[in-house]
């Protein structure tokens, strides 16, 4: 294996952007309460109004828009030309299982069989339509899957209040208990930890609600699924996912390989968090895409970079109606066929251990019986 | 062929890679499935509107059922904010289309007379805006009294709770007083609290704060709520004139 490469400056972008949005949603989220005088905190709907699903489906089952949803037309719009950026960049929820999918554990060549763009991904499209047609006949019961209303819905009734009921029982156990030497005592430490959380984080009274067991189990097995599958709701539930990879499905902001650095080493799938297929160029789907920079990161032989074009290499842009116009199955194969044999031949390759050259050997043999099946 | 020509073609004649193939009868078939679930919804007895479940009561300013139900994305803003930790997410009170809907538990808390967050935070309005003033008018449902479990009316003692909290300018609960024997055969003056259902607002605080624990001896139920004039307790003046 080649060794692995620094992360890109654009991945830890990313994380930065990623951590900045979900802070900003548990900013709001602890602004959702009574201020003086009867005012609930400003702006704590902003993520809902970045959520055109909630305003699409609202607006088909209600016939009726809120002036702030304007704001999901940013989203869109971006979708529409950049792709599904939101996913991978701004969404909280998205960020939350993108943090726990990073705690998995195992080997590349673990990930790497689980890693992949797998059928089941097409559930979250199918659910989408559903909600939709719902909708269009008068049930808007989106929010039952839509991810902010799951996250936030989670969070106020189940998550924040048992969390609120653990930290208070624990800083009063200590209060009572107060474990110490003579004057220095742990309250010492603990007391304005607590003064700082019952200011900024605690609930004035703790909170109960009915039926926080089902909603808070629902959002924990959610959680714990990134372990299944890397960020297993962005992939096979999130019908907003659906939404933004069915605008989304054919971006600007595009994947491009370089064919002749590739070594086929398919380290660019690993940690490819939405199953995209980056490993080919001409089976990736920019629908399932995050544009989480990893796989561009993660190459050894830097042949990944995302680019500002109209379409996938090798057809960018084709001029020639005759080839741009079939299939050509044939020009495909061929495409595929070439970095291989050059790898076989010891050519532009970057890491040419010994290893690496007997499976692209084994790579270029398999395609090449393939082309040879093919007309 | 200029790219962006051809850029824009694709969304006319999607290339292979960007079609997202997911079948014509698969997708037919989740259309079918949203289009059955709506129709299983409208056969709840809720959707005949004639059949009301009481515990359905609504946080003020929500929308007429069907138009709530359309709009509401159980986001769980209202029952965060809510200070009185009075809006719970439903189970089944609002049948199976209104899962996680708010609906307001009066146990635990009740609903505040100077306070409107709710509809403040509501991101589609379903809850409507409404200032407190216009809020303070709303009926979101109305109490009664248990009489089998209310202090003075079913052990002859004195208890003035709920009138005490009610918060209505004019209080919506009200005493008669009456005469009654006590076990020894003595004469006793007690005051019976009765519900005014022009007065009451529903706003449960009385039930919330009631002594009498487990069930209190005053509850709200949501008939009689502003955004339902199917779902009345009384007959409207007018047919009184009529009548």
């Amino acid at each position: 294996m080649a060794k692995k490469k620094k992360t890109s400056w654009i991945v830890w972008l990313r994380r930065l952007t990623q951590m900045g949005f979900f802070l900003l949603f548990c900013y709001l989220f602890l602004q959702t309460v009574y201020h003086p005088i009867n005012k609930a905190g400003r702006g704590v709907t902003f993520f809902f109004n970045l959520d055109p699903l909630v305003a699409l489906n609202s607006w088909l089952a209600s016939h009726a828009f809120v002036g702030a949803m304007l704001l999901s037309l940013v989203t869109l719009a971006v979708t529409f030309i950049c792709g599904r950026w939101f996913c991978g960049w701004v969404c909280p929820f998205g960020a939350l299982h993108n943090f726990f999918t990073s705690l998995r554990s195992g080997r590349a060549k673990q990930k790497l069989e689980v890693g992949g763009y797998n059928q089941w991904q097409k559930a979250k499209y199918y659910a989408l339509v559903a909600f939709l047609v719902a909708a269009l006949v008068g049930a808007d019961v989106v929010g039952w899957l839509d991810p902010f209303s799951f996250f936030f819905r989670s969070l106020s009734t189940s998550i924040y209040p048992a969390m609120n009921k653990g930290l208070v029982a624990l800083f009063t156990w200590i209060y009572d208990v107060n474990p110490g030497v003579g004057p220095v005592r742990l309250t010492v430490v603990t007391e304005p930890i607590y003064g700082f959380l019952s200011k900024y984080f605690l609930a004035v009274g703790q909170p109960y609600y009915w039926g926080s067991m089902l909603i808070g189990t629902l959002f924990i097995t959610v959680v714990a699924l990134n372990f299944f599958r890397a960020r297993f709701w962005c992939r096979y539930v999130c019908p907003l996912g659906a939404l933004l990879g069915v605008v989304g499905k054919n971006p600007l902001v595009r994947l491009k390989k370089n064919e002749e650095k590739c070594n086929s080493c398919r380290l660019c799938l690993v940690d490819c968090q939405g199953g995209a297929t980056p490993d080919n160029p001409l089976e990736w789907k920019p629908s399932e895409c995050f544009y989480c920079w990893n796989c561009e990161s993660d190459c050894p032989a830097q042949a990944i970079s995302f680019t500002v074009s109209c379409h996938s290499e090798p057809f960018a842009c084709h001029s020639d109606p005759a080839v741009a116009g079939e299939e050509s199955p044939q020009l495909a194969q061929g495409k595929l066929r070439e970095p291989s044999l050059r790898i076989a031949e010891g050519g532009n390759c970057r890491d040419s251990s010994p290893a690496k050259v007997r499976r692209a050997q084994n790579d270029t043999a398999l395609r090449t019986e393939a082309g040879e099946k093919a007309p | 062929m200029n790219p962006l020509y051809k850029w824009i073609g694709d969304f006319v004649h999607p290339p292979k890679e960007a079609r997202l193939d997911l079948g014509r009868r698969a997708v037919l078939a989740a259309g079918l499935a949203g289009l059955g679930a709506k129709l299983l919804f409208g056969i709840a007895p809720q959707a005949s509107k004639r059949s009301f479940n009481p515990a359905l009561i609504r946080p003020p300013g929500a929308l007429p059922e069907d138009e709530f139900l359309a709009r509401c994305i159980r986001c769980g803003e209202c029952m965060k904010v809510c200070p009185t930790n009075a809006i719970h997410p439903a189970f089944l009170e609002g049948g199976v289309e209104g899962v996680w809907t708010p609906i307001l538990n009066m146990p635990v808390g009740y609903c505040d007379y100077e306070c409107n967050l709710c509809s403040q935070v509501c991101p589609t309005h379903a809850i409507r805006q409404v200032d407190v003033p216009e809020k303070q008018k709303i009926k979101i449902g109305l109490a009664y009294i248990d009489k089998n479990r209310c202090l003075p009316w079913a052990y002859s003692r004195t208890c003035i709770v709920c009138e005490e909290h009610c918060p209505t300018p004019k209080k919506a609960i009200w005493f008669e007083e009456a005469e009654v024997l006590n076990i020894q055969g003595e004469k006793l003056t007690i005051k019976q609290p009765r519900v005014d259902p022009d007065l009451c607002i529903g706003c449960g605080i009385c039930e919330t704060k009631c002594p009498v624990k487990g069930q209190a001896a005053v509850r709200v139920t949501s008939v009689g709520e502003t955004r339902n004039p199917e779902n009345q307790i009384l007959l409207s003046s007018d047919s009184f004139a009529e009548g």
